[in-house]
């Protein structure tokens, strides 16, 4: 468990909000997404194709207001500090980021024993975070090469090139399930790392907005 | 196939079993499958009666699309069509042979302005020697052709992008025609008509559009194709949209393999998307010409789409129709990997997946076993900064 305090100025409400509805859409795609794939029990396709068609606006939607929010919304700029910035800045990679990618690799493959100094989040995290926005976009960019109404929409000319360039309407649909995998991965040690970092000040704050106070040393 | 026979085309018809009403009703359909009014019918028949030369040149295949154009047992309109139109060079079903049909071609080729029907892949290996026609390579004698010809239709697969015969590994460096042409720098419209063999039905709606509706002539048939060189009205929606066993599978009702109900569900006509079916990724209109007569097509008649109509005319060869079905009988196609072969998407994810967890639950065992769970203190200094400053204290 880590030292410091874990304040409501590192995820404002807003971001909480938003990371719930992210989870939840997640899961409700990669399970009607399965469904989709292989329909493992009957009766259900008509189901799982609707509440796809939903969540698939509502993770578009919820990215681009996280994005949107990030140029004005000030979340905490380092660990265990209610001093703000804006979020984007604390988005991007910080300076205390800077040389402290192996160290981080090390630390997490046991070579070193003492947590290395980070910003708001570790080198690690800040990648992760920059690509959980890119790898949702790659869902939404296949997975509206396979949506038929697209065919018809002014823009699917932009959705035909990527058609080709997976080598037709298979290699799309398998790009768009290899995809699934990638945010699957992500979420496992996504979820294990805050975990063992800190399990109930960390999902006690993304989840339930709850502060857990520093060590006084 | 002589010129005079267009004279007395109704007669001709007549004489095989074909009424005058029978023609225009089939004129009609061959109407609606070009998108058009069906008060087009008597115009297309006038002009199915002066149809221009055509050649049908045989290469890398199975013959299996001139055995689809002759798909019937008495003749139906579209063979019957077929068998007048002037193809000046059939080689399975003309009568000349050796030098005589040699020089057809030769005359054809000089006369020019002529369609040039290619059936099979273009097989490059072996310096084209692959396939050897009238004495030279395949290949050559295709160029000699493809130049002076009004207009190419690639009937099947094979002859769009080089079909099962380019499937991986290719031996025979199979491809299609239009990449080939284009290679070759041989500058001629080429329509594709994929499937696996090709539905006659379309081979004689493009005729008929390519020839008589004056289409070639001012450039507006090329604003009908789409950028694989497919007729967009033939090959513009999925089989899964019009299939007459959407209902089931919107219902989730599925044959599996194997189930103790797999009889009784395939005899109620359920989907069969879980038996591999390729329909939602195939586009072409299958489900409403269908083949024999209109009887019947694949998914009706209870096997899966095996996605036939795909094609990849572009690079010409990786990722055609057979590349991309194959496995037949499952949802997604394999995908290759080097010194593995083909495996499916499915278990590639799981594996991977399954190893992800493994590891998770390794590095969770390892942190509780170097005490990492009650907490590790943060370093005072980056180790970075510490080796700058150490450098910087020896200066
Ligand atoms: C973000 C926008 C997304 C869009 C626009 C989208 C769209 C689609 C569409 C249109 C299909 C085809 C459904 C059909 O033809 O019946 C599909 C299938 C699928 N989706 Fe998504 N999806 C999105 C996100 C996701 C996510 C985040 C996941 C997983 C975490 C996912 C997993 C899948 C899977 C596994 C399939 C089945 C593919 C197959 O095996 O054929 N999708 N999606
Ligand atoms: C069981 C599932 C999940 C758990 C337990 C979890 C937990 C957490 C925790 C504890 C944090 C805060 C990290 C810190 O402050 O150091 C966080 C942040 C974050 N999580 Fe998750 N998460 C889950 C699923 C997801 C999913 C599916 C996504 C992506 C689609 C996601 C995207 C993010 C992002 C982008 C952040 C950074 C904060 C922000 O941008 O607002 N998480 N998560
Ligand atoms: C891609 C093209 C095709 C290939 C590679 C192919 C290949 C074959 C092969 C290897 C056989 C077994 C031959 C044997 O028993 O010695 C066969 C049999 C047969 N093929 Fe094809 N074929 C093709 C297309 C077609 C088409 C288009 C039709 C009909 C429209 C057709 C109708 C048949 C029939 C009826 C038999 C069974 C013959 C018998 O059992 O006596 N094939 N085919
Ligand atoms: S049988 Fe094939 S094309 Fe027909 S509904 Fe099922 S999956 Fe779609
Ligand atoms: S239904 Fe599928 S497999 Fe059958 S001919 Fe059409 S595209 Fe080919």
């Amino acid at each position: 468990m880590s030292h410091e305090g874990h304040y409501r100025e590192a995820h404002p409400l807003i971001f909480v909000v938003t990371h719930w509805i992210n989870l939840v859409c997640m899961i409700g795609l990669a399970f009607t997404g399965f469904y989709i794939h292989y329909p493992f029990f009957a009766g259900f396709m008509y189901g799982a194709r609707a509440i796809h068609f939903l969540l698939m606006f509502v993770i578009i939607i919820n990215l681009a207001c996280r994005i949107i929010l990030a140029f004005w919304v000030k979340t905490a700029n380092q660990l265990g500090t209610r001093e703000t910035d804006i979020d984007l800045k604390n988005w991007l990679p910080q300076k205390e980021n800077k040389y402290q990618f192996m160290e981080t690799v090390k630390y997490y493959t046991f070579f070193r024993n003492t947590r290395v100094i980070s910003a708001k989040y570790g080198a690690l995290q800040k990648i992760a975070y920059l690509a959980t926005p890119i790898i949702t976009l790659f869902m939404a960019y296949t997975g509206f090469a396979l949506y038929t109404p697209a065919h018809s929409w002014a823009i699917w000319p932009f959705f035909a090139a990527g058609v080709s360039f997976f080598g037709g309407a298979m290699g799309i649909r398998i790009a768009h399930y290899f995809g699934m995998w990638v945010v699957i991965l992500f979420t496992m040690v996504h979820a294990y790392l805050a975990a063992i970092d800190g399990f109930k000040p960390l999902w006690g704050l993304i989840f339930l907005w709850r502060e857990t106070p520093g060590d006084e040393h | 196939m002589a010129q005079e026979a267009r004279a007395e085309f109704t007669e001709l018809l007549a004489a095989r079993g074909v009424s005058r009403r029978d023609f225009l009703k089939y004129c009609g359909s061959v109407a609606a499958l070009l998108g058009m009014s069906e008060m087009y019918a008597p115009q297309i028949a006038a002009a199915v009666g002066k149809l221009q030369p055509a050649l049908w040149m045989a290469h890398g295949l199975c013959t299996g699309c001139t055995e689809s154009m002759a798909q019937v047992d008495n003749p139906d309109v579209p063979t019957v069509v077929l068998d007048l139109l002037s193809v000046n060079y059939w080689e399975t079903v003309m009568a000349a042979a050796g030098t005589q049909a040699e020089d057809n071609v030769a005359a054809t080729v000089a006369a020019g302005g002529y369609v040039l029907i290619v059936e099979g892949s273009v097989m490059l290996g072996e310096n084209g020697n692959v396939l050897r026609i009238g004495g030279k390579p395949g290949i050559e004698e295709l160029k000699t052709v493809a130049a002076k010809a009004a207009a190419v239709i690639a009937v099947g697969s094979c002859a769009v992008d080089g079909g099962w015969v380019a499937g991986a590994p290719n031996i025979a460096n199979a491809t299609g025609v239009s990449k080939f042409l284009k290679d070759s720098g041989i500058n001629v419209p080429v329509i594709n008509l994929p499937t696996c063999p090709v539905n006659p039905e379309w081979v004689v709606a493009m005729l008929v559009d390519v020839l008589l509706m004056g289409e070639l002539a001012d450039g507006s048939i090329l604003k009908k194709l789409d950028d694989m060189g497919r007729p967009k009205l033939i090959f513009g929606s999925t089989i899964h949209d019009n299939c007459p066993r959407r209902g089931h599978f919107e219902n989730g009702e599925f044959v599996v393999f194997g189930s103790p109900t797999q009889a009784a569900d395939e005899a109620a006509g359920w989907c069969l998307y879980q038996m591999g079916c390729k329909g939602p990724t195939t586009q072409t209109n299958c489900p409403l010409v269908r083949w024999n007569h209109r009887s019947s097509w694949c998914v009706e008649a209870g096997s899966p789409c095996i996605g036939c109509g795909n094609a990849n005319p572009i690079t010409g060869g990786p990722g055609n129709w057979f590349d991309a079905s194959a496995p037949f009988l499952t949802r997604h196609a394999d995908v290759r990997l080097p010194g593995i072969g083909g495996v499916q998407p499915s278990t590639i994810g799981a594996v991977v997946g399954g190893v992800a967890a493994v590891g998770l639950v390794a590095h969770g065992l390892g942190s509780a076993a170097k005490g990492r769970v009650k907490g590790v203190p943060t370093e005072t200094q980056k180790v970075h900064d510490a080796k700058m400053a150490s450098k910087g204290g020896d200066k």
